[in-house]
């Protein structure tokens, strides 16, 4: 079975009148390793599926399941440890702590309780040197340029070995190139340490850099391909890592 | 931790709100010092007296000026039952004229030697029933005049003025704000009175030891207890009531300054305490850290404003000019009001962190 499993989800927004059908019966599944796209035009749904799949809000009905556990039916509490523990997060924007360093805001997420700080800290300087910020690690988080925060919160989003990264618009605060950069760097994170990753965006071309690209629209998840092809559509056949 | 972490880099607004507490704690501690000293130019004297009780002449609305007993009174109330022991004491204010032309005002106190009433010497003797010209005074008297141990002091009365030889320093503090001076009963009577007879007051009150006299009364006297004696001292309650309503003002201040700081600062870190919470910071983790910085920010403030308060009192009030007094209970006191203060006015906030809804980490651009 996939490691993250959507079944029939909906989501409506306001009730009566002004209810509005985000989701309209989305049903999905990733395995670890891969990476997929989540494309479709404004408003169709994208951002309130990802944050069905990251704990932010419960569906109106359906189920999401991770492995054999329906985050749907988690009360508050285990909603926020599994936010904590199983879903990384990856904000539009990079979403850092500003006064914080690089450093200091990968090793934050050890604060919320439950890890090994001494193991949190070896895995921040592995992270650091992984995705090239082994230079900005003692950096405020303000002072780090926007190629550079987002790689920290792809590090940050790393830091408890999760099962899923969920990403939302990742580049659209860059330009091409360094937004392109950072999609290979999420790319081989996901990749190289076995990760289901959700990455939402609106850029056909980051598009194209994932495994797999499923477009929503109107709340539905569309059966055919979208226009443009991932460059390498083969699945992850990279050794799990961990 | 997130909270000493975000204090440490944003020192200058923690440094800000900081400095305000210290100001308002301060003030808190020199009014609340205020109010000790003045209470104890008001009454120590009385409040050091060894008994639990005093009696009053009945229609004299327990003031120590205005009771007037007689000796059947005295002798009355003195073999009331649950009484062990009794003094009867004498009050009059006198000017006492030190050298030739200076004059301050004294509060004598006539006692009988070997009663309950009688002052413990720090220097020089205490009074015999034989010592009718004999004054013992308060070592604030000596602070003040400069005069002690063998000076003749001249009493004034009314008109006539008397000379008394100084033959003791006491420790007792001071009565009705003026230094306290005891002499013989016997020597008050007719200092106050002029012509001693069966008319003459006996004493004004009469101090009394024993168990649950409390409300008991007899013909034309009454007993309450030291507290409420001392609460009937003409002003001491209209002062202790302005000193507390400037304290109440004082911590309503600090608390709406703590309230408000902490709210700007909830509120600019919203969305950042959204995106916390979104990668798995609980409710209960983020409020502790702010409440952690609501504390650290009055209780360093406070300690801060006890010291210079301490130091205020040790070196620019070090004259008795200022009435400022501290007591280790009255700073704890102090201290923690303050802390639970900014607690109560920073609660608000810290609902305000604990029900942020993590959805708006996505919200933001
Ligand atoms: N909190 C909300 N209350 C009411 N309606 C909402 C709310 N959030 C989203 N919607 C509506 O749900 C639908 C889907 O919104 P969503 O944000 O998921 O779209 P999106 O695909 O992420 O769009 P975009 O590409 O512009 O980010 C839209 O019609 C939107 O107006
Ligand atoms: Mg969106």
């Amino acid at each position: 079975m996939s490691l993250l499993n959507l079944r029939d989800i909906t989501k409506s927004y306001g009730e009566g009148a002004q209810r509005v059908d985000a989701l309209r019966g989305v049903s999905m599944a990733v395995e670890a390793g891969e990476m997929v796209a989540l494309v479709g035009p404004s408003g169709s749904g994208k951002s309130t599926l990802l944050a069905i799949i990251g704990g932010l809000l419960s569906p109106t009905s359906g189920a999401m399941l991770i492995g054999d556990r329906d985050v749907a039916r988690f009360d508050a509490r285990q909603r926020s440890q599994y936010r904590r523990d199983q879903a990384g997060f990856v904000f539009q924007a990079s979403n850092l702590v500003p006064f914080l360093t690089a450093r200091e805001n990968l090793l934050l997420v050890g604060e919320f309780g439950g890890a090994d700080r001494a193991a949190l800290r070896k895995r921040a300087d592995e992270l650091l040197e992984e995705l090239g910020l082994t230079d900005a690690a003692g950096q405020a988080g303000n002072r780090l340029s926007g190629g550079q925060r987002q790689r920290v919160a792809i590090a940050r989003a790393l830091m408890r070995d999760p099962l899923l990264i969920l990403v939302d618009e990742p580049t659209a605060s860059l330009d091409s190139k360094r937004g392109a950069h950072v999609v290979e760097a999420l790319r081989d994170a996901v990749h190289g340490r076995h990760k289901a990753c959700v990455m939402v965006t609106h850029d056909l071309e980051m598009a194209a850099r994932a495994d797999r690209i499923l477009e929503i629209r109107d709340g539905l998840l569309q059966a055919h391909e979208p226009a443009m092809q991932p460059a390498s559509p083969a699945p992850c056949i990279v050794d799990p890592c961990e | 931790m997130f909270a000493i972490r975000e204090m440490s880099r944003r020192k200058l607004q923690f440094g800000l709100v900081t400095g305000v507490v210290i100001l308002i704690a301060y003030l808190v501690l020199m009014v609340t010092g205020l109010g000790l000293g003045l209470n104890q130019l008001a009454g120590n004297a009385l409040l050091a007296m060894d008994g639990d009780y005093f009696a009053y002449s009945e229609r004299s609305n327990l003031s120590v000026i205005r009771s007037q007993l007689s000796e059947a009174q005295v002798k009355d109330l003195s073999s009331a039952p649950g009484v062990k022991a009794a003094a009867a004491v004498g009050y009059t204010a006198a000017a006492i004229e030190y050298q030739p032309g200076e004059v301050e005002t004294g509060a004598l106190l006539g006692i009988d030697p070997g009663s309950i009433a009688e002052p413990a010497v720090i220097e020089g003797r205490a009074l015999t029933a034989r010592d009718a010209r004999a004054l013992l005074v308060d070592r604030s008297w000596v602070n003040l005049t400069g005069t002690g141990i063998g000076d003749t002091l001249l009493v004034q009365v009314g008109l006539s003025a008397e000379p008394f030889e100084v033959v003791g320093v006491v420790d007792e503090g001071s009565f009705f704000f003026q230094p306290a001076m005891f002499m013989l009963r016997d020597s008050w009577r007719g200092v106050s009175y002029r012509a001693v007879d069966q008319e003459t007051p006996y004493a004004s009150v009469v101090l009394l030891q024993g168990d649950g006299l409390e409300g008991a009364s007899g013909p034309n006297w009454e007993v309450v207890t030291k507290d409420t004696a001392f609460w009937n001292i003409e002003g001491v309650s209209a002062q202790q009531g302005t000193v507390d309503a400037l304290r109440y003002m004082g911590l309503l201040i600090g608390a709406m300054v703590i309230g408000v700081f902490f709210y700007v600062i909830t509120l600019q870190k919203i969305a950042l305490l959204g995106v916390l919470k979104a990668i798995g910071a609980s409710g209960l983790y983020l409020t502790v850290q702010g409440m952690l910085q609501v504390f650290l920010v009055s209780l360093t403030g406070t300690l801060i404003a006890v010291g210079l308060a301490v130091l205020t009192k040790a070196t620019v009030l070090s004259a008795d000019t200022v009435p400022i007094a501290f007591t280790t209970g009255a700073i704890v006191n102090s201290t923690v009001a303050v802390v639970v203060a900014g607690v109560l006015g920073a609660a608000l906030s810290m609902r305000q962190i604990g029900a942020i809804d993590p959805i708006i980490a996505m919200q933001q651009q």
